[in-house]
């Protein structure tokens, strides 16, 4: 028994089997996490290896090329790139996606146990580092505070960040900007000089003297007691009072020769939020878990721990990217939501009936319900992806319950009833059904074979699409002839509503149908002006090629800035922050849209895990600003990213200066693109050159900003050279000497003061006055062990020098970067153009090569990745039009009209402005499925017709006319279903409005153009085929073309005249012509069967 | 006793086997599907890509009394919806076992 009879019979079965579907969906539903996109797993891998003393050049050449040479032959590696300066190497492995990067770290390990023995003795052992976008913080917070600012890092730490760090799924948290306290002594050298004291031998007493020492345990009478010696300080002043040495038998104390300062580390980072000193707090996840989660969770803390705060620390959101995910998803939602509503207007307005239309519109959110069941088995979350699916399938759902419910309402007026008709209706139409999922599954499928970063996107939409075509599928041919049976009714009574609402409609259609009837006539008759025409449309819009721009991803407005200023090379840090105030100013006074605006300046320290992972230096500033949502404001953050660039060109001081959309420069799927030229070459100089040419061409190339140069500059410091002769004569050593600058400039760790169960460093070091010149270096004392003092001026020279840049290299070879970011106003490919033009007139030395990578390359990938998809995905719907028909032709001819649906994507495109990108592309790829649906169920219909024995023109246009509507009905379920994607401005929208473009423009133009184009080919095959068939007939008759050839050519022009004056079917036609060279023309007159009649 | 060969579209079916029963006409032989055209122009049943849809045909053997009334209700059903196709023969039953 079929399914759709036993669904007939048992209707409350099939109806509790959808009933759980749903209910197991929604469930699922519940269950789902969101998230921004699918899991995008890490494929990079870094590997980390010190050598101390070592300079870039020593590393590059003992670290990095034997490390370079042994990991480049690990499977899977697409690109290996690596950074060699002063102390320490890192290479970054970057390979394919879509391995498994556990295997490959397995790998990397093994090639460098292999290659350990060859790397120079001091160096340490590598060490891999996964990098993954769960570092990426998910969470910034600002906290502002006043008077309690000294004790900032302590109170954060135990008031917010401890707390914090308990919730589950959190990684890390550190604190920036609440720089720590720090116990200094600040020894005054000229007193110190006058005591004969050093700062060494301050440090050993001090340490010394703060300490708790057990003294053992010891019985009085019947009791054991335990012996302490308390000595630790109990607060900082009790160190003044310390003996440091003795002169003329009097006590040296420490207050003597040194000022005790508690207070906070010297070098730290400083952060502004919103003009106001505070600190920031940063929120790692740990790997795999939500960021909207875990955000819900530290929001629903924030009050609760603002309470446990002092009243002038105010903690408050900088960067949530949780809420661009809720935004985001929360817009897509309403898309959808929109999607159903027009999809369920289509489908009202055109059957007329409620009955029917419920039957239709139930098929949609069980197919969407049922999707959320994968989607909670794989462990994948709600995201962007997975609702662009559901937003495209919604008007796709629809068509097979539409096939289905129009036959059985055709049995059901042919006097069946409800039930007999339900049966009979589905099992006829069945098999087309199934067929035209299967062409949709040949689209769809393919997506999930994609490799590459596309692919880790696009197989989610495949997966998806394809299950809920498959359930739409079932539903079509179980559930909607079981609710047929149950609703429908045999005869329907209109109501006065109907006929006010409906017959306006229904005399429209009936117009437009007439219409198409009479201009499918005119089209018949000329099929070839009909074919040259539109093949000539389509060559045209090849020429639209020319203006419509190519990108990788759009840039989508997230509300978020990240803004990274260098000012020259070792400027302090004071200066920095006085600058950066004064920008931050300016802004906040100028872009009202700016909602929170924090930086950062300053050097981080060492163990702030996720500040030392960045770019940081006193001359640094790192800036993040939040804007209001892109729905509360009228200009895009494109526009408000160029002004800003603008605005600091009026800054002179800074060096480099770069304004991110999206947080961080190129990152992937939401920021600006980026174009980076890699300059190849040895030479530093040689390179140094070309970037600055490439820089000055990059500038004077319209729609570029922030042009930066990778290489850093040659950092200016001051060494000191010692002579070893000098040394020698002294009784010192290098170290020695070496070490004595160290603990006057950067302090010497005496010991830790100890409160609170906190420790804090005691430092002991030269009272800042005291180190501000280079004499103040020149003059420092050196004891050698026989006591001897002697300055370094004496053994040696304090010189300027510069150190040599970062290392950089790439694939092997040194590089430079040169990238320039892609404003918006002229697309990336005419950038390029422009830029690859000036470029091959440059003069490059030999050795040098330049090339382009950064988004480009990624665009370039995918594009090649997705031209090729579409190939297979073309091949593969042949293959099951083909097997539909069981003809060659036939699926040829609606094969041709696909390059009418990528007429109409880029004329859309060029109308609207848009791009051709990744989402673009993927919205024509979808095409290809939806756009032979028309062209199957044209053809379908016509062939059913010459079946039936009616003439090739007579098929063809009654088949147009009885189809038209069905076509231009899933055409409008589908165009309309994609409307809100395409119009919508929500956050995000940005990134599938391309889509909805591409699907909208393609899926209008290809359906009006398939509507006249198809039916005209149609005619043109059909005509040969039965020429053919004559042919074979006449040469299996062995008929000769001789004087019966001559009559029938006499009697076709007969034929033609009586033609002329009436034109009516020919059903029964019987006239016999065996005149190939007339078949052609005479087609409209010659029964197709007629080969048939012949044989009998 | 007479036979009565009655040829019909799938749907009516239920309601044929249904009318037999109420007539008491209990013995009957069906075939489910069988294919066949009306000769003046009665639309193919072929279950084919043109002509989907189906035809079954019933014979039963029924009481010579009964004929008569049986056939009136065929006809009366043929007539409520011509285009479905509905049509009966009769003729002797020479012999039986």
């Amino acid at each position: 028994m079929s399914i759709y009879s036993s669904a007939v019979k048992r209707p409350i079965m099939t109806t509790l089997c959808f009933v759980a579907i749903t209910i197991m969906g929604l469930f699922s539903l519940s269950t789902l996490p969101i998230d921004l996109f699918p899991d995008i797993e890490t494929n990079t891998i870094m590997v980390m290896t010190s050598y101390p003393g070592a300079s870039a050049q020593d590393i590059e050449q003992n670290v990095t090329r034997p490390l370079e040479n042994t990991l480049n032959s690990v499977e899977h590696l697409k690109h290996i790139t690596s950074k060699s300066r002063e102390n320490i190497s890192v290479i970054t492995l970057e390979f394919e996606f879509g391995y498994d990067i556990d295997a490959l770290t397995n790998d990397v390990r093994d090639k460098l146990d292999m290659v350990e023995s060859a790397l120079p003795d001091d160096a340490e052992n590598p060490i891999i580092f996964k990098f993954s976008t769960d570092m990426i913080p998910i969470l910034m917070l600002s906290v502002q505070a006043e008077e309690s600012m000294p004790g900032l890092y302590k109170i954060l730490d135990d008031a917010v960040a401890n707390p914090l760090a308990r919730v589950d799924g959190v990684g890390s948290v550190s604190i920036s900007g609440a720089p720590k306290r720090e116990i200094h002594i600040y020894v005054d050298p000229i007193k110190l000089e006058a005591y004969n004291l050093t700062i060494e031998s301050i440090s050993a007493i001090v340490a010394a003297e703060n300490r708790n020492i057990p003294g053992g345990s010891f019985d009085i009478g019947s009791d054991t007691y335990s012996l302490r010696v308390q000595g630790e300080f109990d607060s900082p002043e009790q160190m003044s009072n310390i003996v440091v040495g003795s002169q003329n038998g009097k006590n040296i104390f420490l207050k003597d020769v040194a000022r005790i300062d508690d207070s906070l580390e010297e070098r730290a980072q400083q952060t502004h939020t919103n003009g106001k000193k505070g600190a920031m707090i940063i929120i790692q996840k740990q790997s795999g878990a939500n960021s909207v989660e875990i955000s819900n969770k530290v929001l629903e803390m924030l009050p609760s721990l603002q309470k446990r705060l002092p009243a002038d620390v105010k903690l408050g959101i900088i960067v949530d990217t949780s809420d661009n995910i809720r935004n985001t998803i929360n817009s897509l939602v309403e898309t959808v939501l929109y999607a159903l509503l027009f999809v369920v207007i289509v489908v009202f307005s055109f059957l007329g009936r409620w009955r029917a239309t419920m039957i239709i519109c139930i098929t949609i959110p069980i197919s969407l319900i049922a999707s959320f069941i994968y989607l909670a088995m794989t462990g994948t979350s709600l995201n962007i992806i997975s609702l662009s699916s559901l937003s495209i399938s919604i008007g796709m759902v629809v068509d097979d319950a539409i096939v289905v419910l129009e036959n059985v309402t055709t049995h059901i007026e042919r006097g069946s009833d409800p039930k007999q008709a339900a049966v009979h209706g589905t099992n006829e139409v069945g098999i087309s059904v199934i067929a035209s999922t299967l062409t949709l599954i040949a689209v769809f499928f393919p997506l999930t074979l994609v490799t590459g970063m596309t692919g880790v996107l696009f197989q989610q939409l495949g997966w998806m699409v394809t299950i809920m075509m498959i359930i739409s599928t079932t539903c079509a041919l179980s559930l909607t002839p079981m609710l047929c049976s149950q609703l429908l009714r045999k005869d329907v009574k209109h109501g006065i509503v109907y006929k006010i609402f409906f017959t306006p409609i229904n005399k429209f259609l009936d117009f437009i149908d007439y219409v198409y009837g009479r201009s499918l006539d005119f089209v018949v008759r000329h099929k070839f002006s009909t074919i040259i025409v539109c093949t000539a449309i389509f060559i045209a819009s090849i020429g639209l090629l020319k203006f419509v721009g190519t990108e990788f991803f759009p840039t989508s407005d997230d509300g978020r800035l990240g803004v990274s200023l260098e000012l020259p090379i070792g400027t302090r840090v004071e200066i920095a922050d006085e600058v950066t105030a004064r920008l931050s100013d300016e802004w906040t006074k100028k872009y009202p849209e700016i909602k929170v605006l924090n930086y950062t300046t300053g050097q981080a320290s060492s163990d702030n895990t996720f500040a030392s992972l960045q770019d940081n230096g006193s001359h640094i500033v790192s800036m993040n600003i939040k804007l209001s949502d892109p729905g509360e404001r009228e200009r895009g953050i494109v526009e408000i990213a160029e002004l800003m660039r603008q605005d600091l060109k009026n800054y002179p001081e800074f060096k480099k200066a770069q304004v991110n959309v999206g947080g961080s420069r190129g990152s992937g799927m939401s920021g600006q693109a980026t174009i980076d030229y890699e300059i190849y070459g040895y030479d530093f100089e040689e390179t140094d050159s070309v970037a600055q040419q490439l820089k000055k061409v990059l500038q004077n190339t319209k729609g570029t900003a922030d042009i930066v140069i990778s290489r850093s500059d040659y950092q200016p410091e001051y060494q000191v050279d010692f002579d070893r002769e000098k040394l020698a004569i002294y009784g010192l050593n290098l170290q020695t000497a070496a070490a004595y600058v160290r603990n006057r400039i950067n302090g010497s760790i005496a010991s830790l003061y100890r409160e609170d169960g906190e420790e804090y460093d005691i430092k002991v070091m030269y009272a800042p006055e005291h180190r501000t010149s280079v004499s103040d270096i020149e003059n420092i004392l050196i004891y050698s062990s026989a006591g001897n003092a002697v300055r370094i001026k004496d053994v040696g020279t304090v010189v300027e020098r510069f150190s040599p840049p970062t290392i950089e290299r790439k694939d092997r070879e040194r590089i430079i970067t040169v990238s320039a970011v892609v404003s918006g106003e002229v697309p990336m490919n005419k950038v390029i153009e422009t830029t690859q033009a000036a470029i091959d007139k440059m003069e490059l030395p030999s050795g040098i090569a330049i090339e382009l990578s950064g988004s480009y390359e990624d665009q370039q990938e995918s594009f090649g990745d997705l031209m090729m998809l579409g190939l297979l995905i073309i091949i593969l719907v042949y293959i099951v039009m083909a097997a539909q028909f069981e003809s060659y032709s036939y699926p040829s001819i609606i094969m041709t009209s696909i390059p009418f649906a990528f007429t109409g994507i880029f004329g859309l495109l060029f109308l609207t402005g848009h791009n051709l990108n990744v989402m673009s592309m993927i919205g024509g790829i979808m095409l290809i499925g939806i756009v032979v649906k028309n062209g199957i169920v044209l053809i379908d219909y016509i062939t059913l017709n010459r079946e039936r024995g009616l003439s090739i023109r007579r098929s063809v246009i009654d088949g147009g006319e009885s189809r038209l509507r069905p076509i231009v009905m899933t055409a409008l379920t589908t165009i309309l279903g994609m409307v809100p994607m395409a119009v919508s401005t929500g956050q995000g929208a940005e990134m599938w409005q391309p889509m909805g473009v591409a699907v909208i423009g393609g899926l209008t133009f290809s359906t009006l153009l398939t509507l006249f184009y198809v039916p005209a080919m149609y005619c043109l095959f059909a005509a040969f085929g039965v020429k053919r068939t004559r042919r074979a007939l006449r040469k299996a008759k062995g008929i000769k073309k001789t004087k019966k050839a001559k009559k029938s050519k006499a009697k076709k022009q007969n034929a033609k005249k009586e033609n002329k004056q009436i034109e009516s079917p020919s059903e029964n036609n019987s006239t016999i012509v065996i005149d190939d060279n007339n078949a052609d023309n005479n087609d409209n007159e010659t029964n197709d069967q007629l080969p048939n009649d012949e044989q009998k | 006793m007479k036979s009565i060969l009655i040829t019909f579209d799938q749907a009516y079916y239920e309601r044929i086997v249904d009318m037999l029963e109420r007539n008491n006409c209990r013995g009957f032989t069906a075939w489910q599907e069988v294919q066949g055209r009306g000769s003046i122009k009665g639309e193919p049943h072929y279950g084919s890509h043109a002509w989907p849809s189906l035809a079954s045909a019933i014979i039963t053997v029924v009481e010579d009394n009964r004929v008569e009334s049986v056939l009136k209700i065929l006809h009366e059903m043929d007539l409520a919806t011509p285009k479905l196709g509905l049509r009966a023969f009769v003729w002797n039953i020479e012999q039986t076992i």
